[in-house]
């Protein structure tokens, strides 16, 4: 009798697993094999690809693709006008991801996906202030900078903003990005006004105005730039004398490639890049997995340890070491390094995200004069 | 020196400091709490171009807002200060100076707190006036509080007082030493060790806590080499001269104003919601003209930022709008608009310098400091005050001597023109005139009545000549005061006068009908005044109904005289 209710217990157990390994194929199966995020190419996507697609694909057997993107907000809505959503994960500027959510065209994400520190801190007191929002989670410190190709310059190299507006002191083509972003800042910085008191004088109309004249001044040798990694060709290539650009690009090709090239940190105009998850994507909850995932301490530390991005967590911060490849000490070459921070313009997310349009008239109205 | 002696001393230099260190920072707190309220209100009612821009899809809300907010916060301000303050007016430095300078009583807590209020709404609403003045006063309040403390100080009160004036300027300018100056020069009025010790410690105070814990942004960041030309210091010392004529002009401009709003509006807190309302339709056309105009501040200094035709239409409106909206009663102070019409007015004369004078200058940022720096002197009194304020916040020398020599021509000229300053003008409308000096204005708050005696021979209209002599003689004096029925004084009879009388003579014809009297309130200074030329032994002092209060003996107009001014002398050389 207790033999046979043992058999059958075991009969039980067995039966029991077989279902269990029958559901969870079944679940396999019906999972979606990639998912799609949308980011900005180059170094910096091969970055990612290191620290976070591949990692992912390997514990969850879900394919990342990418798409290619260069910041805004209007290729969102488009995209979603289209009723074809098939973005899921985006990496966006933080205030473009605050437009955009404003605008009502990203998920919400609960923070409860979040892990917590190594050492158990919470997620709330381990992420930067104003990282976690409704609509996306920061995840890396970037920063816009001014640099230029050492081979332009053998004598006396410049090494402020007001340089870069300089063609007599410092001759050549400057690459801009064509996008009103940065640009107005630059023009102010150059004029000695305070970085405190910026956006205060942008905000005005006689702001804008100065701004323009400012860059009257360059019009001639301005070589614009559309996609992240082409400042860095600007300079290899001798096209551009001095050029701005994402840091990490420049450190990239500098300790990588062996380019000629200096970054000058004076006015750095230092941003923030956000998960955002696409509003009509179906697959959300596989994009939150993604974003948690990503967010990991040890994992943004693993991808500023592949490009001199700062990661937006205490935890990651404190994790960041040597280049993986080249052995660089990569902490001097983050734009949060204590030396960088002197002059560094913290842009205003808030403002950029609300004067979306009049900058964009703006530049439109530079453009045509 | 003894033991108790020692420990008397160890006992003022720590209360002394403990009293500068919490004045400072009260004063400081309420200076940065105070601005960041004018920020937040400014952003909240879009008067700030931050907000204004942030709203910019919206056109016809940002104008709306334009029009009403200056006009309803006049509303408020008028009725804040009519109903909640016993003065029936902004207080403002004057009032500082007065508390600093007399013993007598300063405007009450509620009062201070009520303006302060009055004052924020002012500002937040958008009107043009400025947020020094009613800085100044907040740090004068704590300072008079801490008077008001039963510690056993000598002259606690006005050095109290000077403490928190000393920390809201440091932390308003992040200039420490143009704190302590600025009390010394402005509300003390005088030098002193006694006064310096404490005054240092509360201005250093109040740059630690703006500057080192909250880190607070200057006001303004110059980068200047130096002058280029010698022969550019004559340029400064001409618009030193032009400023001060601006300077009269704004002062003309506010009296002109303030009688416009007392004459034809009758209603009293009316008058800031007009006064708003005029610089909401002004602002529709010239938006620089809301608010303390720090953006614009800051365009006077760039070279391109204005033309030379907008300088001129923006410095009228400033002028004329802060004179309406300070002589209406809206509660703020006159620095900061004098600031801004200043560096707007330097940055006009180093742009038509190039037409008047075709040689090379040195650009537009010397001469647009050197105006600001000029006008705010003339108009606040404080020349060694502005000096400082450009050093520290600019550690430029060249710069800071250029401004001197501007400040110093416009002084010259607006000391002789207008007086020392605003505050003084102010204070002489209200009979504390400081114009001729420290002594005769002190003098004047001291009344005499302090110094009554009671010890008087009085003699009723219905006596006889022998019935006063006999009197006299028994109370071993030489004259007797002769009262009615109603105890009101008719007369005065001196022993001499009726020596030679006939006894049953009516004391009346021989007593003297035209004599010296002082009032209740004839002050120390008007009692020396009318004794030139008295004989007599003592003064009567009357009530309003001509009533005999008592007497004042020669000796004791003296002894007032020699009291109040040992006190001065005192206060001003002794030490901490």
């Amino acid at each position: 009798m207790k033999r046979r209710s043992r058999a059958i217990r075991a009969l039980m157990i067995i039966g029991l697993l077989a279902l269990s390994a029958l559901l969870q194929a079944q679940g396999q199966s019906e999972r979606p094999e990639v998912l799609t995020v949308v980011t900005w190419g180059g170094a910096y996507e091969d970055s990612q690809r290191r620290a976070y697609f591949e990692p992912f694909t390997e514990a969850t057997g879900i394919e990342i693709e990418t798409v290619h993107y260069d910041g805004g907000v209007k290729v969102l809505r488009e995209h979603v006008a289209s009723g074809e959503i098939e973005w899921d994960v985006i990496d966006m500027i933080q205030s473009d991801a605050s437009t955009a959510c404003d605008d009502g065209l990203l998920e919400s994400i609960d923070p409860q996906i979040l892990a917590p520190a190594p050492d158990g801190t919470p997620p709330q007191e381990d992420f930067m202030e104003g990282a976690i929002h409704r609509c996306f989670i920061t995840q890396i410190v970037f920063s816009t900078v001014i640099a230029f190709d050492n081979r332009a310059f053998p004598g006396v190299k410049p090494d402020s903003v007001e340089d870069f507006f300089d063609l007599e002191a410092f001759p050549g083509k400057r690459g801009l990005r064509k996008s009103p972003t940065g640009l107005l800042e630059w023009a102010l910085l150059s004029l000695a006004v305070p970085r405190e008191q910026l956006y205060d004088l942008l905000s005005t109309r006689r702001g804008l105005e100065l701004a323009s004249g400012r860059l009257d001044d360059i019009r001639e040798a301005i070589i614009w730039w559309t996609r992240g990694d082409e400042p860095v060709e600007l300079l290899t290539s001798g096209q551009a004398a001095m050029a701005t650009g994402y840091n990490g690009r420049f450190f990239h090709a500098r300790a990588m490639e062996g380019a000629p090239i200096s970054v000058i940190w004076d006015g750095q105009l230092i941003g923030f890049n956000s998960w955002t998850i696409l509003r009509g994507t179906a697959q959300a909850d596989l994009a939150a997995e993604f974003i948690a995932f990503a967010t990991r301490a040890e994992n943004m530390a693993a991808q500023a340890n592949l490009i001199s991005y700062g990661p937006a967590r205490k935890s990651a911060q404190r994790r960041v070491g040597l280049h993986t490849d080249a052995g660089v000490p990569m902490r001097p070459y983050l734009p949060t390094a204590p030396s960088h921070m002197d002059n560094a313009v913290v842009r205003d997310h808030h403002w950029y995200s609300q004067t979306d349009g009049l900058r964009e008239q703006w530049f439109r109205e530079w453009l045509e004069r | 020196m003894d033991r108790i002696g020692v420990q008397h001393i160890v006992y003022q230099i720590i209360l002394v400091t403990v009293v500068a260190i919490v004045v400072g920072t009260a004063a400081s707190l309420a200076a940065i709490g105070f601005v960041d309220a004018v920020h937040y209100l400014n952003d909240r009612l879009l008067i700030s171009p931050y907000a204004r821009v942030l709203a910019e899809d919206r056109p016809g809300l940002v104008a709306a807002a334009t029009l009403i907010v200056p006009a309803a916060g006049g509303l408020i301000v008028g009725l804040v200060v009519h109903f909640l303050v016993r003065e029936k007016r902004g207080l403002a430095p004057p009032d500082a100076i007065l508390a600093a300078q007399t013993s007598g009583p300063a405007p009450g807590f509620r009062s201070g707190v009520a303006s302060s209020l009055a004052a924020l709404v002012s500002l937040g609403s958008g009107a043009s006036v400025g947020q020094y003045g009613p800085l100044v006063y907040l740090g004068a309040m704590f300072g008079n509080l801490a008077g008001r403390l039963r510690l056993n100080l000598r002259h606690q009160r006005s050095i109290a007082i000077a403490c928190g004036v000393a920390a809201a300027i440091s932390t308003a300018f992040n200039a420490p030493i143009a704190g302590l100056v600025f009390a010394h020069e402005v509300i003390l009025r005088h030098y002193s060790l006694r006064a310096f010790a404490p005054v240092t410690v509360a201005a250093a105070t109040g740059y630690i806590i703006a500057n080192v814990i909250f880190d607070r942004p200057a006001l303004f960041l110059v980068s200047f080499d130096r002058v280029e030309h010698s022969y550019e210091f004559v340029f400064f010392a001409l618009e030193g001269v032009l400023c001060a004529g601006l300077a009269w002009v704004f002062m003309l401009l506010l009296r002109f104003s303030t009688n416009i709003s007392r004459r034809h509006i009758a209603v009293p807190w009316v008058r800031p919601a007009i006064a708003g309302l005029m610089v909401g339709l002004v602002a529709l056309w010239i938006p620089e003209v809301l608010g303390i105009g720090q953006e614009t501040l800051r365009f006077a200094t760039i070279e391109g930022a204005f033309g030379i035709g907008e300088l001129g239409l923006i410095i009228v409106a400033k002028l004329v709008l802060t004179a309406l909206c300070v002589g209406f009663g809206f509660v703020g102070g006159v620095f900061s608009p004098a600031l801004l019409i200043g560096i707007l007015f330097g940055a006009f004369y180093g742009l038509m310098l190039p037409y008047l004078a075709p040689v090379p200058h040195s650009g537009l940022e010397v001469y647009a400091i050197c105006g600001m720096m000029a006008l705010a002197s003339s108009v606040i009194g404080a020349p060694l005050t502005t000096i400082l304020i450009v050093f520290e916040l600019t550690r430029s020398y060249d710069l800071t001597i250029a401004a001197m020599v501007a400040v110093v021509f416009a002084n010259l000229i607006s000391y002789r023109v207008i007086g020392r300053s605003l505050f003084d003008l102010q204070l002489r409308e209200r009979g504390f005139d400081l114009s001729l000096g420290r002594d005769k204005a002190i003098l004047e708050t001291h009344r005499i009545r302090d110094y009554l005696s009671t010890n008087v021979t009085t003699v009723s209209e219905r006596d006889t000549v022998g019935d006063v002599r006999q009197r006299l003689v028994d109370d071993h004096r030489s004259e007797a005061m002769v009262l009615n029925r109603d105890q009101k004084l008719l007369g005065v009879v001196r022993l001499q006068g009726i020596v030679n009388s006939q006894a049953d003579t009516p004391v009346l014809e021989t007593a003297i009908q035209s004599f010296t009297t002082f009032d209740e309130d004839t002050s120390v200074w008007q009692s020396m005044e009318m004794l030139r030329g008295f004989l007599g032994e003592a003064v009567p002092l009357v009530d309003r109904r001509g009533r005999l209060k008592g007497v004042v003996p020669e000796e004791a107009v003296i002894r007032a005289y020699l009291e109040i001014m040992h006190d001065l002398r005192e206060e001003e050389n002794e030490a901490a």
